[in-house]
């Protein structure tokens, strides 16, 4: 018996160090080293100083007493981004500062890593009235969580539809209307397969983009969409005047899957179809740059994108009217899908005050047009309403740039990807029965019946 | 030092060291061989053993990074033994590493006997060369590329077979194919090696004796059998160990190439565990696939040292 | 090795080959070589071409027109040569390190006797077998916590200079070596140190070259690490800058990745060419065992 009770000694000893290895970790993320100078501190700022260099002088001008110090991120997509973000935290060098989209949103809030601005938003109302009346409250809803404003949205994607104007005169036809249908878009794509090796429509596996967009035409999400309660301070306050925050709430939830339900099964038939017609070509796992490179060299009609396209194709050598765009064609509804980026402060920084004057001087007019993701040319598209103009697409295109803004404007009831805090897995999950499905390993209800059943497996572990 | 054995009064330590006696040797010996280890057995604790245990100790815990972890006993393992992707990940993990290392022995083998049996001095320098080129990409990188390579619809490689009238393979999307693809895409970078490996062995082969074998008529495959390959054995240990611990850390190209895609058809085992643990922040869970692995490999090599000691020859 | 001098003239008429075999096996040399160079040959050709040409079917091997502004752009989006520095550096410590660690080591392991020996070295197989990733977390903290280094190029070093790897491969080697040379040098009165330095440590070159080689491999390619572990792009090795060259969230080019990693590879290729003698004939010296 003595083994037995040595074995369980050294077990305890084991738990025992793993747990104050690991609550010192987590009481890290509370701890910072000392600033430098007494009167000089440091915000860590996870950005790449490219895009931000001019707006940090700008900011310096205004505050000399606040240094900024790049954390660059490398990732190909934003979970990866995320995982590194995490990994830091974890080792207790962290950011005051970070970027998330929609992917990190609610973990970054969920986790209680991110600061809720609720308070310090109510206390500046005066500053910021003009930057939310030029933000459509579908982008300010994005960015909450459970009642509260986590982020002050920076950047927008929805995903339209990309056309090679070129693929599109040689197949002998014109830019579709802004209500073109489902059924009119397997013509288009009919028409423009098989034009010197293209296809008439692409598109790469992942949560944005993918084929998330069709089910969200076909009004269905693989997770119950909710609207949590809450957020009236923000729609009273900074949206009274304005008819499309009307039922708004406190931000978006996803209570529960529903991966096979009737209208999922049918969109996912649908692209599945178009795969088996020979009007789409492989779907790989998506990072984004094979998308650009097959669209780029006329090998594909249609794929969908943002307004970040615009700006990368330009890099490109794309001419402007070699492209264009359009809404996603309708087919039960013309909801669109997006993601909303921004910067998020974490919670118990020591310089939340100095964050907050930061990341609020960011969200002004002058102040984004010099930022270097918005220009020379637009790698993301501005969640200023007055930003998306005729001028900011004249270098670039596309000639329909309009889309972009009226996505949110016009088709408001527009949401974002579903994102829970467990998103990261989830978007394992989503993107692995997609793969199976499109490839022919499994039917379409054979893989959403396994996205449903690993959903939901998911859900209890929770 | 020597000198010392003159002198009447030598301090303890001297003595008991002392070069003149082979007790003093033996112990000079083995002093020098605590200095000697000293610095390498420190780094392996402090940076591999130490987190390993700690790894150890994080397997039985349900740890986010921002919760305070909860200690659940086995219930990792449990999950972990009624998961059938952990299984799938070792599975893929096994044939992968079948696939590439039985393709990497028997080509760099063959190249390096044929380099060394015909190729003259400017054409065994170009071949040399060419083989090795991959070596210096990164595996990023090679897996980068050949991922655009290997697309179906749009890929250089599938235009080729094209042209000989093969149909096109779905490299990517493929189930059956993809592990296929990616072990192909090892064996190109590290194929150059592993013939460099080999030809060092061919080169050293006593010429003597080959040429007693040909005197005694052993010629072609049966001299190759017979006599080449036994006394290449301790290369191709050398060779097959150091590839077969590499593939089991599959990580890079499934990872850049696939996403472990479709489904989990090219999911290795370290994916599997740097997902659960990176992307899920299922930090105990991770924890508890990389201790099975390390369990597997331990196993696997020392099955092998078992096997190589009946056929491994020593000359 | 005695066979050096009739080599010359064996190997004259071995260039062309006689027997319908060998012109088989020369066929098969050329076929591989084909293979492992193709994909290099598109990686440069399709770095020399304007983004949107870069999937042209059928590929274009020799752009006509040259396009080198690919590579301009590595130039403007990486501190490339930084990052260069920042990979030849950690590289060669690492490399210089492990041969001392693991030339020391793996010499007591195989000549020395000492106490606990044959559970030290199991202890050292048994870590050779842990990937990497599965301890990441652990060092990690280690690294930033313990020992504040993170984000700084000695965070790419320390953690790597120790291998049981190495240790094993220099046993490796030096057990192949005969233990006359001790005796006989003994004799002359070498004492131990001496014994390892002026004897044994050149005799296991080939070894020390297979290390060195592997080692400059596996760190001059490392992705994953430095990828948790550094964050400011100045400190970034060359590696994490290829994939910087992504652009903001993959929606950059293909033809810039290649055009960084054609630039990035060709230091790499400048010293294999005058490396390669010394590797060659390192691993060719092999021979001497038993």
């Amino acid at each position: 018996m003595t083994t037995k009770i040595s074995r369980r000694e050294m077990l305890k000893l084991t738990a025992a160090s793993a747990v104050a290895m690991s609550t010192g970790l987590v009481s890290s993320t509370k701890i910072f080293a000392a600033p430098p100078g007494q009167d000089t501190i440091t915000l860590r700022f996870q950005e790449n100083e490219q895009y931000y260099a001019e707006v940090v002088e700008a900011f310096k001008q205004q505050f000399p007493n606040v240094n900024i110090e790049y954390v660059t991120v490398t990732g190909i997509d934003h979970a990866e981004v995320a995982s590194k973000i995490l990994s830091q935290l974890a080792a207790g060098t962290p950011v005051d500062i970070g970027y998330a989209a929609t992917e990190a949103t609610q973990l970054y809030a969920g986790e209680g890593l991110a600061l809720p601005l609720t308070q310090r938003v109510l206390d500046s109302k005066e500053e910021l009235a003009e930057y939310f009346a030029d933000v459509s409250p579908v982008l300010t809803e994005t960015m909450m969580y459970e009642g509260d404003l986590y982020q002050l949205p920076r950047d927008f994607n929805a995903a339209n539809m990309y056309f090679n104007t070129e693929l599109l005169a040689k197949a002998g036809l014109e830019m579709p209307p802004a209500e073109w249908t489902k059924d009119d878009f397997v013509e288009y794509a009919r028409a423009m397969t098989g034009i010197d090796g293209s296809y008439g429509y692409g598109w790469t596996n992942r949560l944005w983009g993918s084929w998330t967009p069709w089910f969200f035409v076909n009004n269905t999400n693989f997770l119950v969409e909710e609207r949590a309660p809450g957020g009236e301070w923000m729609w009273e306050t900074f949206y009274a005047d304005d008819p499309k925050a009307q039922g708004r709430g406190g931000g978006w939830r996803w209570p529960a899957p529903q991966a096979n339900n009737p209208e999922m099964l049918e969109a996912l038939e649908f692209v599945v179809s178009l795969t088996r017609d020979g009007l789409t070509p492989e779907v790989g796992m998506g990072t984004g740059e094979t998308l650009t490179g097959f669209f780029t060299s006329g090998k594909l009609g249609m794929t969908p994108a943002g307004g970040f396209w615009s700006g990368n194709l330009y890099n490109q050598g794309m001419p402007k009217d070699a492209f264009d765009v359009q809404f996603w064609p309708a087919w039960k509804s013309q909801r669109h899908q997006l993601g909303v980026g921004a910067a998020w402060i974490l919670n118990g920084s020591q310089h939340e005050d100095e964050a907050w004057e930061f990341v609020k001087f960011t969200t002004k007019k002058e102040i984004m047009e010099i930022c270097g993701l918005f220009n020379p040319v637009t790698l993301t598209t501005p969640v200023r309403r007055s930003m998306n103009n005729e001028e900011r697409y004249s270098v670039t295109g596309p000639a329909n740039w309009q889309v972009f803004y009226a996505t949110l404007d016009e088709r408001p009831d527009t949401g974002p990807i579903p994102a829970p805090v467990f998103s990261i897995e989830m978007t394992d999950i989503y993107t692995r029965f997609t793969g199976l499905a499109v490839n022919g390993d499994m039917t379409p209800k054979e893989a959403l019946d396994g996205m449903q059943a690993e959903l939901e497996a998911l859900y209890a572990r929770q | 030092m020597v000198s010392q054995a003159i002198q009447p009064k030598r301090n303890r330590i001297t003595q008991w060291l002392a070069a003149d006696t082979m007790e003093g040797i033996r112990r000079q010996r083995a002093l020098l061989g605590y200095l000697f280890i000293a610095p390498s057995i420190i780094g392996l604790l402090i940076f591999i053993i130490g987190p390993m245990i700690a790894t150890f100790a994080l397997s039985f815990f349900k740890w986010n990074v921002f919760r305070p972890p909860e200690f659940i006993n086995f219930e990792n393992f449990t999950r972990l033994f009624s998961d059938p992707r952990v299984f799938t990940a070792f599975r893929n993990t096994f044939l992968l590493v079948i696939m590439t290392v039985v393709m990497l022995e028997i080509l760099a083998l063959a190249l390096a006997l044929s380099v060394h049996r015909l190729a003259s001095r400017p054409l065994s320098y170009f071949f040399r060369t060419s083989y090795f080129l991959p070596v210096l990409l990164s595996g990023a990188a090679v897996a980068v590329t050949l991922g655009y390579m290997f697309h179906r619809d749009f890929g250089v490689i599938n235009y080729y077979l094209g042209l000989l009238g093969i149909p096109k393979i779905s490299w990517l999307t493929d189930s059956n194919v993809v592990l296929w693809s990616v072990s192909l895409t090892t064996v190109w970078r590290n194929l150059g090696f592993t013939f460099i490996i080999y030809l060092g062995g061919v080169s050293s082969l006593p010429t003597e004796i080959l040429e007693a074998a040909q005197v005694d008529g052993a010629y072609g495959w049966r001299r190759l059998k017979s006599v080449v390959l036994p006394l290449l054995s301790p290369t191709i240990l050398f060779a097959t160990v150091t590839d077969i611990i590499k593939m089991l850390q599959f990580f890079d190209e499934p990872f850049i190439m696939t996403r472990g895609g479709p489904g989990d058809a090219s999911r290795t085992v370290v994916m599997l565990m740097y997902e659960n643990a990176f992307g899920n922040l299922a930090f105990g869970y991770g924890s508890a696939i990389a201790l099975i692995l390390f369990a597997v490999i331990l196993l696997v090599t020392g099955i092998q040292f078992a096997l190589s000691r009946r056929w491994v020859f020593y000359s | 090795m005695a066979t050096h001098s009739s080599a010359w003239s064996n190997r004259l008429s071995r260039t062309i080959p006689r027997k319908p075999g060998d012109w088989v096996r020369l066929l098969f040399l050329f076929v591989i070589a084909v293979l492992t160079l193709m994909p290099l040959v598109w990686v440069v050709s399709t770095s020399l071409r304007q983004p949107i040409e870069s999937f042209s079917v059928p590929p274009e091997w020799i752009p006509v027109d040259m396009d080198f502004s690919n590579y301009n752009e590595v130039f403007e989006r990486i501190p490339f040569w930084s990052q260069m520095t920042n990979s030849f550096i950690i590289t060669i410590t690492v490399v210089a390190g492990q041969i001392v660690t693991a030339s020391l080591a793996g010499y007591a392991f195989a000549r020395l006797r000492f106490p606990g020996r044959n559970f030290l070295f199991w202890m050292v197989l048994a870590t050779m077998m842990i990937p990497g990733q599965a301890t990441i977390i652990p060092v990690f903290i280690l690294i930033s916590r313990g020992l504040g280094i993170n984000d700084t190029l000695w965070a790419l070093i320390i953690p790597s200079l120790s291998t049981a790897f190495g240790i094993f491969l220099l046993r490796q080697y030096f057990l192949q070596i005969p233990g006359d040379f001790e005796e006989a040098a003994m004799i002359d009165g070498a004492n131990q140190w001496q014994i390892f330095r002026q004897i044994y440590f050149p005799l296991a070159s080939p070894g020390l070259a297979i290390l060195a080689v592997l080692t400059f491999n596996a760190k001059w390619n490392d992705y994953f690490t430095p990828l948790v572990f550094m964050n400011t792009k100045d400190r970034f090795p060359i590696t994490l800058g290829i994939v910087d060259l992504k652009g903001y969230m993959a929606t950059g080019s293909i033809s810039v990745v290649l055009a960084g990693i054609v630039l990035s590879t060709i230091p790499v290729i400048i010293i294999y060419i005058f490396g390669q003698r010394y590797l060659i004939e390192g691993l060719m010296m092999g021979g001497i065992k038993g």
